[in-house]
């Protein structure tokens, strides 16, 4: 039952995990987006402070998990480079966060937000066909009443 | 259970607001269906206006019979400084009582929390942008997903994002943002805060979904009304817009949940079809007017009569608040 939980919660966080970045990895990031491939190292050196190896190791690591990374394996090191440009990363995440929030059995009440329309998603096609055309007649309908 | 003079206080408060909030809720409830089809017949506005009080009648004269009966009573007749001894049945009153302040507290709090991050997210990964008629403050964000709503409970901008600014006309676009503007002048999104905060009948069991779901509609109708002002052409645009915006949204897209209660095609058709029949014109507002002089006469008429008759009113309030104690 704990496991079935801890999955059904996993599952349900799982966008927001990927799109959310500690301070470490944005700044591991940073250094991606500016110098493209890099390894460990160079990553570990092109940082203001003093990190252990092993430590941007493990955010490298991270992020490639996280589907951040893409890594390339020469000699005996990892090359990483970023999948995604910094633009298109925050398009991303924004989308990802404004999904996120409108997820969940009543977003709009929780979210105290006022939709131009409620549903964003589910409306039948063939309604929406029907709505257009009664759109078309009654332009068409004033149009005619303007010109007599 | 003996109790000191204001824990006994708090827990006939408590005991007391249960009791007559779930006799005016269970009323309230019985009435709602016939009250939702009065209102329909209204202008929109008003509709909105009707089944708000409604909704908020319960909690309303609950809070005041308690606040401006009981605690006067209890302040004046009780004898300070005895103990005295608490039923089980006012005990478990006292209970659900809190219960359901604690529930509606904490969802409200949960909502403005949630509500307050969500608006910082936008404003810091969205732009600020001034719209053609600059009616309402507003921020374009860079996502596919299709939305466009007001955001905010005192200071409310419209949140757009990038596919719907794409995609609208510059008309429809104007329309829809009228119509968003009107929601912020109603100040609808405080009024979806109060009720959150507004308890339902039981701890478990809201009870006003039906109430609720009726303000949504007509809220929503009486912005189309004031977007439009009986303008046939804006009214077109809005309608559209209306169906643009859905046109966006009917794309397959997981991440996104259909809300269940308004899932389906309910409230779209309904307002298309109004907004093309032309039936945003507002009238004159003679009904609203005379509803609220009516209501004023009668609330000023209830408390003559209250103050004329104060000592024994509150005698008999006491003597209810005894036998509820016991």
């Amino acid at each position: 039952m704990i496991h079935f939980l801890k999955q059904s919660m996993a599952k349900f966080r799982e966008p927001q995990r990927q799109s959310f970045l500690g301070p470490l990895e944005t700044s591991v990031m940073e250094i991606l987006w500016e110098r493209g491939e890099s390894n460990v190292r160079e990553v570990v050196e092109r940082f203001d402070r003093r990190l252990a190896y092993t430590t941007v190791m493990t955010t490298l690591d991270r992020l490639f998990k996280k589907g951040l990374l893409d890594r390339t394996k020469v000699d005996r090191s990892f090359i990483y480079s970023p999948k995604l440009s910094r633009k298109q990363w925050e398009q991303k995440r924004a989308g990802e966060l404004v999904a996120g929030f409108l997820r969940g059995p009543e977003p709009f009440r929780e979210l105290l937000l006022s939709c131009f329309l409620d549903v964003v998603g589910g409306h039948d096609p063939m309604l929406l066909d029907e709505l257009e055309r009664k759109i078309r007649a009654r332009r068409r309908d004033l149009l005619r009443r303007r010109e007599s | 259970m003996n109790l000191p003079y204001f824990l006994r206080l708090v827990c006939l408060c408590l005991a007391s607001f249960f009791l007559l909030h779930t006799a005016l809720g269970l009323a309230t409830w019985q009435v709602a269906p016939a009250a939702i089809r009065l209102a329909e017949k209204m202008r929109a506005r008003a509709a909105a206006r009707f089944v708000f009080f409604l909704r908020l009648l319960p909690v309303m004269l609950a809070t005041i019979l308690v606040l401006g009966l009981g605690v006067p009573s209890y302040v004046w007749l009780e004898p300070p400084g005895m103990h005295e001894r608490m039923g089980f049945a006012c005990g478990a009153a006292a209970l659900l009582g809190a219960a359901l302040w604690s529930i509606s507290i904490g969802r409200v709090m949960h909502a403005a929390l949630r509500s307050g991050r969500y608006a910082r997210e936008c404003k810091r990964i969205g732009r600020e942008i001034s719209t053609e008629s600059s009616l309402v403050p507003a921020n374009l964000l860079d996502v596919e997903t299709p939305l466009i709503a007001l955001a905010g409970i005192f200071r409310a901008r419209v949140l757009i994002s990038r596919k719907v600014m794409d995609e609208l006309t510059r008309g429809e676009l104007e329309a829809a943002l009228r119509h968003e503007n009107a929601h912020r002048v109603a100040r609808d999104n405080l009024k979806r805060f109060v009720f959150l905060l507004a308890p339902g009948i039981f701890p478990v069991m809201r009870g006003f979904g039906g109430l609720e779901r009726a303000w949504a509609r007509f809220s929503e109708w009486a912005a189309d009304d004031q977007a439009t002002g009986g303008d046939s052409r804006l009214s077109l645009l809005l309608a559209a817009a209306l169906v643009r915006v859905a046109r966006m949204g009917a794309a397959p897209q997981p991440s996104m949940a259909v809300t269940p209660l308004i899932a389906g095609d309910l409230g779209l058709p309904a307002r298309v079809d109004r907004l093309l029949r032309g039936e945003t014109a507002p009238p004159a507002p003679l009904w609203s007017r005379t509803a609220l002089v009516g209501t004023l006469a009668v609330l000023a008429s209830a408390l003559i009569v209250g103050a004329m008759h104060w000592a024994t009113v509150l005698r008999a309030a006491h003597e209810a608040l005894e036998r509820l104690l016991s």
